[in-house]
């Protein structure tokens, strides 16, 4: 049977599992609680024998329901009335329906004898896909998945791969044969890379990258084999919440774009990894010598060029203006995170540009990069009423 | 005894004025620091702490010595649950004599690895192998009732961080109106004791699991008569359930202002749980 994702729905009814009942039975509290958060939307076999299956409430009862969608647009200054009932927080009770199948964020509690709740082990909002419920936490560290573009920082020099920190539960794995070896991109990896290891890079380096793989346990493994990854430099770095909760970097179509900044700055590269870590640099186009644009500059070619330059730890040189706009992008992402916005291209290229207006009123001029205080917050409420 | 706590019997009040029955002003705060992981500050009277929750992350090479407060909760590095490093400051103008405190503090050291075992008992820390949880807690003004205060901001900050807990550690602490010598029958249970009973009367630390009755910690370090411990008990654990539902309240404020900035998106409520 095909299986139809559905998005999750918002709703709202009054609360009805809200009280908790304080007549709880003592018990063991390493025995009656079960977790399966590592293994997300399984429903225990076990569960499945003590409790009888309930037969569906009719349709009837909740056919009055209305579903309501709320806009994507992220509004400071608007209050809406909010529920009490429309978070949840630890220890409380979602459900105690057997069909449901309990996903991230849920346990399995039988507080009360006979009946299994599906019991929220975080503060956070419920979602449900199909039958799987989870709670979304408000705030918590990145999970990787596969596919996500990163910015990290080598912590670690193994024999084998580098470990990175990338703002995870766990450093994640950079594996010596999942980069791009200087002197071609089908070259085998040899001894002499694993000897020299720290060539390419060294420990307190960044790089950006893209998750590979997971492992069971929520380690990642990642590989820089693309001209777009590889290793950092000409630039800033700054990390702000990423993809787990709250406002910060969001997954989008784009994650890396060149910006052409204002005042002579020149263009400037914005790197927004998923994980909350953001670069900002300088733009270089990748030096090709003379003799290899003589020669037939396939894919391969070109690759094999710039690999040449593509570990070195040497900044190039940058001029003051770019400087300038550098941080200025870097004031416009701090004040979208202190302000409670998602960190996207829209929002920081938008952002930006009012940033660059900003300035030219302002007294210090267009030199004036200060985004702070009341600047960020002017900032914000001039973003949100022009997405609005 | 310079102090006038037997007083008590008179009207019935307290030093404070506070009856048998009834809690200080709690008053707590989630996310005061923006960089940490998560934070929180509370204040039970005028015992006040801070608290910033780092992880679950795993330590680096470099980063060996972190001072785990017991080894409560398993043993990181490579174990398959993440450790509960539990760090206490307690600043030298907390109290009214200046205490200096080394680094090797028994007293610290206890309250350290009692919070490190209670959190980690409701943590869900085996879904972080490798990893450490630091929890950074400062004391910043002592009246009593210091561990109870420690662990309830500590499980603030958990719940701000993110961590998937089984439910809240809230805990208060219990005494008693008569000293353990004075075989005074009508001795009447007392709920969240101030520095000045503590000295004088004879009390407990108790935490619980959420609303239910299970107990996660139970300190009792004065002497005490056997036949008033089960009063104390009683009125430590309703405590308890009260300060809970003071600590959800703050949570449920913070997370519902969230949804009103926009910050988070609204999500699926508690009540729609039929199937389409």
């Amino acid at each position: 049977m095909p299986i139809t994702i559905l998005p999750p729905k918002a709703f709202r009814e009054p609360p009805r599992n809200l009280h908790h009942d304080s007549d709880d039975v003592m018990s063991d509290a390493s025995s009656d609680s079960e977790d399966s958060d590592s293994q997300p939307g399984g429903v225990s076999l076990d569960s499945g024998e003590t409790i009888h299956p309930r037969k569906r409430r009719s349709a009837a009862t909740t056919s009055g329901s209305t579903f309501t969608k709320r806009p994507k647009t992220a509004n400071i200054t608007s209050s809406i009335s909010v529920p009490r009932s429309a978070i949840v927080t630890p220890g409380e009770r979602i459900t105690t329906d057997p069909q449901w199948m309990r996903g991230h964020g849920t346990y399995l509690s039988s507080a009360t004898l006979g009946e299994q709740a599906i019991t929220s082990s975080l503060a956070g909002i419920v979602t449900r896909t199909n039958k799987l419920l989870s709670v979304r936490p408000l705030r918590a560290r990145y999970t990787p998945e596969v596919g996500d573009l990163v910015v990290g920082r080598i912590v670690e020099v193994q024999a084998k791969r580098w470990r990175v920190d990338v703002g995870s539960t766990q450093l994640a794995a950079l594996p010596l044969s999942a980069i791009n070896l200087p002197g071609g991109i089908l070259r085998k990896r040899t001894e002499t890379d694993e000897l020299q290891i720290r060539t390419f890079f060294a420990e307190g380096d960044l790089v950006v990258a893209e998750v590979q793989q997971l492992f069971q346990d929520g380690g990642a493994v990642l590989h820089t084999r693309s001209l777009k990854y590889g290793k950092l430099r000409n630039g800033v770095f700054m990390a702000v919440s990423g993809t787990g909760g709250g406002s910060g970097v969001v997954r989008s179509r784009r994650q890396v774009w060149t910006l052409e900044s204002a005042n002579n700055g020149g263009p400037i590269d914005v790197i927004l990894g998923v994980n909350g870590y953001v670069w900002i640099s300088k733009h270089v186009d990748p030096v090709i010598p003379e003799e290899a644009k003589n020669q037939q500059t396939g894919i391969t070619n070109l690759e094999e060029v710039v690999s040449a330059t593509m570990y070195s730890s040497q900044n190039d040189r940058i001029e003051p203006e770019t400087m300038r706009e550098i941080a200025r992008i870097r004031g416009v992402v701090t004040a979208l995170v202190e302000n409670g916005l998602r960190v996207d291209e829209d929002m920081v290229t938008k952002g930006y540009n009012e940033a660059v207006e900003m300035a030219l009123v302002s007294e210090g001029g267009p030199e004036d990069v200060y985004l702070g205080g009341e600047r960020g917050e002017q900032l914000a409420a001039a973003l949100t009423g022009r997405l609005a | 005894m310079p102090l006038d706590t037997s007083a008590y019997s008179l009207a019935l009040l307290r030093v404070d004025g506070r009856r048998w029955n009834e809690l200080r002003r709690i008053h707590a705060q989630i996310r005061t620091q923006a960089a940490a992981d998560g934070s929180s500050y509370l204040e039970m009277g005028h015992t006040k702490v801070m608290c910033v929750v780092n992880g679950p992350s795993e330590p680096g090479p470099r980063r060996g010595g972190v001072a785990t407060g017991g080894g409560g909760g398993g043993g990181g590095g490579q174990s398959k649950n993440a450790e509960v490093a539990v760090n206490i400051v307690i600043a030298g103008f907390s109290s009214v004599d200046r205490k200096r405190r080394g680094r090797g503090d028994k007293q610290v050291f206890e309250l350290q690895s009692t919070i490190s075992q209670a959190l980690a008992a409701s943590l869900h820390t085996h879904l972080f192998p490798h990893s450490t949880i630091n929890i950074s807690l400062h004391v910043l003004s002592q009246d009593g009732s210091l561990l109870a205060a420690l662990i309830n901001a500590a499980t603030l900050a958990c719940v701000d961080a993110g961590i998937p807990m089984t439910d809240y550690v809230a805990a208060c602490t219990a005494g008693s109106t008569s000293t353990y010598a004075a075989n005074d029958e009508g001795a009447d249970p007392l709920l969240d004791m101030n520095h000045q009973e503590e000295q004088e009367l004879p009390g407990l630390t108790v935490a619980t699991l959420g609303d239910s009755d299970r107990v996660a910690v139970l300190v009792c370090e004065s002497r005490v008569q056997v036949s008033r411990l089960e009063g104390m008990l009683a009125v430590g654990v309703d405590g308890c359930k009260q300060v809970r539902e003071i600590l959800d309240r703050v949570v449920r404020e913070k997370g519902i202002k969230m949804i009103q900035e926009g910050t988070v998106e609204r999500g699926v409520g508690l009540n729609d749980m039929e199937l389409d």
